[in-house]
């Protein structure tokens, strides 16, 4: 089954910026003043990834989440076939630039990423993890609950996305099994 | 194709970059680590000034809150806690400074009062257990002790100074740059470990943070309290003992017996009826009940979640290691280790979802 909590709902179709505009500009950080968004951007890590490197790693504690600045993102899901007990490799999306994943960390407590994150090309990764979360509600915790209030409604978001995907895989599935009956029966 | 394990020519100059990242951020921790154990003074210096910047962490943090710069909530608690040093010095320092005179005057009259208590003891326990030789070897350690206390003492004088002006020149520099600086710091670690080091940095940090704040709470009420029993009890040497035994409290379970024996020695040697001997042990050990049964299930339980068998080696390597410092400070560094064993763990055994 297609994971949809990583597909980008929130998407955002900017040009090349500084930190701080990629910053201004992501779903998250939109609601923030100039102020707080200069704060945000001396707590924020930049880091840099090559073609084909992992950003994370299925199964592993997560403890954050990244925007992607610069290049793509391939996202995968292992996992193991039950009648061949091999792993299998399901390539789920493509994020690109401005492309945020990974946020569920955020909120939850050791955590494991349910997917792996690879670099695609030269890519620019703006990291934002919940120890810079609880720095940012430490420091300035109007800052911080406008965070958690856009990271709310994001997680809010993917769970209504996925559950209309199940809805609508569980529809298709009844019709299909109704029409196989009818088609039984006549 | 198995997109995670396929080795590709980039795949090659990822772990070619990953190996000099480790290898750069390793010999940083590495020289660091010399620096602070090796230089003289240094490892005292930044304990204290360790000590100091989770003291005054969350002040500063408070005062950002407010729309400060950095530089002005840093100065500001500063500021309030260098006058309160001074407040207190000016007002305690004249009286701790006669009593310890006092008591370095009667030093001689305590050493044989106490000498005389292991005389009587040795005979008891000879007369049940056959000879036994501990009044010597008690005389050889504290003779030792006291040779090198005080031919030590300018010496110890001198290096208080280098760390009284270091400690808050390195305190200082840690609460307005530490933050920049070990983002600096995690910046070479390599991507793989990146998200590892930088949960491993908070954890430990929260909790040593909450460890000292704690326990540094814990042992003023602890002073507090013992210094107005014993100026109750109109007993000499107040602010001195109430000091020590303050001190000593950081030391779980051994700490409060150590910081008991000065002041039961005294009131042993000042002889009488043994009402004042009583006294003091009564008082030690109601301070000691409401430390226990108040401060420590408020202050300090589950800010180190460590098992008691675990307390008492990391006191017994730390003690033979480093002395009374290594008494002191093994407990965060035992909690750290644990840390840091539990996010590896975690990391490296792979549980899929």
């Amino acid at each position: 089954m297609t994971n949809y909590i990583w597909q980008n709902i929130f998407r955002n179709s900017s040009k090349e910026r500084g930190l701080q505009s990629k910053l201004k500009t992501n779903f998250l950080f939109q609601d923030l003043s100039f102020a707080e968004i200069a704060m945000l951007e001396k707590i924020v890590n930049v880091r840099n990834y090559r073609p084909g490197e992992i950003i994370f790693r299925q199964g592993e504690v997560g403890v954050g989440m990244y925007i992607i600045a610069k290049g793509l993102v391939n996202i995968y899901v292992e996992e193991i076939v039950p009648a061949s007990g091999e792993l299998k490799t399901t390539h789920v999306t493509q994020l690109r630039k401005s492309d945020f994943f990974g946020d569920l960390a955020l909120v939850e407590n050791n955590g494991r990423r349910s997917a792996s994150a690879l670099a695609h090309e030269e890519t620019t990764l703006i990291g934002f993890f919940k120890p810079d979360l609880l720095e940012i509600t430490n420091r300035r915790p109007s800052a911080g609950v406008k965070i958690l209030l856009r990271l709310g409604e994001v997680l809010g978001a993917r769970l209504k996305e996925t559950t209309n995907k199940i809805t609508e895989m569980k529809k298709s599935a009844l019709a299909d099994s109704s029409t196989t009956v009818d088609d039984e029966l006549t | 194709m198995n997109h995670l394990s396929t080795e590709t020519p980039s795949q090659r100059a990822v772990v070619h970059e990953h190996r000099v990242k480790m290898l750069f951020f390793c010999t940083t921790l590495v020289l660091l680590f010399l620096v602070v154990t090796q230089v003289h003074n240094m490892f005292v210096s930044f304990l204290m000034s360790f000590v100091t910047y989770y003291l005054l962490a969350p002040a500063v943090d408070y005062m950002e809150r407010w729309g400060l710069s950095r530089l002005i909530a840093t100065l500001v608690p500063f500021a309030v806690l260098t006058g309160t040093i001074v407040t207190l010095l000016a007002l305690f320092f004249p009286d701790l400074l006669a009593q310890s005179r006092a008591m370095q005057t009667n030093a001689p009259k305590y050493h044989e009062a106490f000498i005389t208590m292991v005389k009587h003891f040795e005979e008891q326990l000879s007369g049940t257990f056959g000879p036994i030789d501990l009044q010597h070897k008690i005389n050889t350690q504290v003779d030792s002790f006291s040779t090198s206390f005080f031919e030590g003492a300018p010496q110890y004088i001198s290096n208080s100074f280098t760390v009284l002006l270091l400690t808050p020149f390195f305190s200082f520099f840690m609460l307005l740059r530490g933050r920049h600086f070990m983002r600096t710091l995690l910046s070479m670690v390599p991507n793989s470990y990146f998200e590892l080091a930088l949960n491993l940095n908070y954890q430990i940090g929260s909790q040593m943070g909450g460890f000292i704040r704690a326990r540094l709470i814990e042992s003023i009420i602890v002073g507090a309290l013992l210094w107005t029993g014993l100026e109750m009890m109109d007993f000499q040497y107040g602010i001195v003992l109430a000091l020590f035994a303050a001190v000593m409290n950081i030391i779980p379970y051994l700490g409060p017996i150590i910081g008991a024996v000065p002041a039961l020695i005294i009131a042993l040697s000042n002889g009488g009826d043994g009402n004042q001997m009583i006294e003091i042990t009564i008082l030690f050990t109601a301070v000691q009940v409401i430390d226990a049964a108040i401060l420590v299930p408020f202050l300090v339980a589950k800010i180190v979640d460590l098992h008691p068998v675990t307390v008492v080696l990391a006191i017994l390597i730390g003690g033979q290691m480093m002395g009374i410092v290594g008494m002191i400070i093994c407990i965060p560094v035992i909690s750290a280790l644990k840390v840091t064993f539990v996010a590896l763990y975690k990391h490296f055994t792979d549980f899929r979802t």
